[in-house]
């Protein structure tokens, strides 16, 4: 027990000390997942409201194999990425395996069906005066679109915590097409398992205590902004 | 301003709904639109105001003065009146910040109409019915519309809320702003009106 104290100790006294290393590897997980998380972000809330908003043929299907898609491991999208990714593979000229591109790609392949998923729900649940209240007062389609993501804010939020949780906590993907190369595409979960793999503890507790203290600021933001805004609506 | 339908033929699931060979709404009249439930009362305000388009026909519009915003030009209130996320005052800007403008006076204006400066810092979505009611007129009126289509404005109101709402709809009136009044039954709003729209049996008879 001594022990696991020793352990937090030390490594939260790593992380107070600024270590270059450490943290080195905390901004490549930040770089890779918030760059994935903005560029699957508009496509995938575009999709959402598409899908529920039209009526198409083939809509449902879709629905089903986005929802399909929400239960796939990380590691299986990491081998199917690898494959398309690796030398012999349809995409091998571009040499990206064990780039940080990459890992984008394998995180936007991740949060995508996530994004759209969370984000339909969203949009199923609106009030569907929204849009007609919003076109009836002169809104353009693009205004009355903005409108509703306005009124459907908290829900999006979320899906964005949800998708930005998911994608920097996942280990199988980042490892298999990032190569876990240090400086380049070590990030925190994959440095986790290799300092963990060699018995070095303290660096994976220090990069742990990042990724916990990451998920409990991210959710408790979102809770204070909407209880903020209930706290608005009451105001008189 | 005028509207003008002409061959207008709404069906849903395969049966009719209603077909109006013609009608013609003019700024400036108060029309009660009668119909029971499920007569397609809501569905033709509608395609009145835009935001839905007929299965045939067509709707025009015809500007004898100047095409204004034409996208504002024609309102329509949903029976329960949707108030945007936010408070009371900017709810009531929202039409005006479409098109770019910033108007303060204006909208004070609108808030004093509809008796509710007091409470425009409010959240709108802790408004009382009567009070949303307005805050949707209000939110129409500051847009200088030419045509409203209140769906069944009545229900669920007070006796001293439609008091309230039937002087409005004078004023409103007053200001060469004509309206349409849906509801399945006469009451105190509909004694207004000065023309009588029936609709049954998938027939439009206007007097």
């Amino acid at each position: 027990m001594t022990e696991l104290w020793q352990t937090l100790l030390q490594a939260i006294s790593q992380l107070a000390s600024g270590d270059e290393h450490l943290w080195g590897i905390v901004g490549v997980s930040f770089s890779v997942s918030l760059s994935a998380l903005l560029i699957a972000l508009l496509p995938a809330i575009s999709l959402g409201f598409i899908l529920a908003y039209y009526r198409f043929a083939g809509r449902w299907v879709a629905i089903s194999i986005l929802n399909s898609l929400l239960a796939v491991p990380t590691v299986v999208v990491g081998l199917v990425l690898y494959m398309l990714l690796s030398r012999a593979g349809p995409l091998g000229d571009y040499h990206l395996l064990f780039t940080q591109p990459a890992m984008v790609i394998g995180q936007i392949l991740l949060c995508f069906p996530l994004l759209v998923a969370m984000s339909l729900s969203a949009f199923q649940a609106a009030d569907q005066r929204v849009l007609e209240t919003a076109r009836t007062l002169g809104a353009s389609r693009w205004q009355a679109f903005r409108t509703l993501l306005f009124e459907v804010r908290f829900a999006l939020m979320a899906a964005v915590v949800t998708a930005f949780g998911r994608i920097i906590a996942e280990v199988g993907c980042a490892m298999m097409v990032g190569g876990n190369i240090l400086h380049y595409t070590r990030n925190i979960t994959t440095a986790i398992a290799l300092e963990t793999g060699k018995g070095e503890f303290v660096q994976g507790v220090a990069l742990g205590i990042v990724l916990l203290s990451l998920s409990l600021f991210m959710n408790v933001t979102l809770a204070w902004m909407q209880s903020n805004s209930r706290v608005l609506r009451q105001v008189s | 301003m005028r509207l003008r339908l002409s061959n207008i033929h709404q069906s849903f699931a395969g049966q009719t709904l209603f077909t109006i060979p013609s009608l013609t709404l003019e700024s400036g009249l108060a029309v009660h639109l009668h119909g029971a439930n499920g007569s397609g009362k809501s569905t033709l305000m509608k395609i009145i105001a835009g935001l839905q388009r007929p299965t045939l026909g067509r709707v025009e519009r015809l500007f004898e003065v100047s095409e204004k915003d034409n996208r504002q030009a024609v309102i329509y209130l949903h029976q329960q009146a949707y108030l945007f996320d936010t408070h009371v005052r900017a709810n009531v800007e929202y039409g005006l910040k479409l098109r770019g403008e910033r108007n303060p006076a204006k909208v004070d204006e609108a808030l004093a109409w509809a008796h509710l400066e007091q409470i425009q810092h409010r959240a709108a979505h802790h408004l009382s019915g009567g009070e949303r009611q307005r805050l949707a007129l209000a939110r129409a009126l500051v847009l200088d519309p030419q045509i409203v289509l209140l769906d069944e404005p009545g229900s669920n109101l007070d006796m001293t809320s439609m008091e309230r709402i039937r002087q409005m709809l004078a004023e409103l009136r007053d200001k060469g702003t004509g309206y349409v009044l849906a509801s399945h039954q006469q009451n105190l709003l509909s004694q207004d009106c000065d023309h009588n729209w029936y609709l049954r049996q998938g027939q439009l008879v206007a007097e």
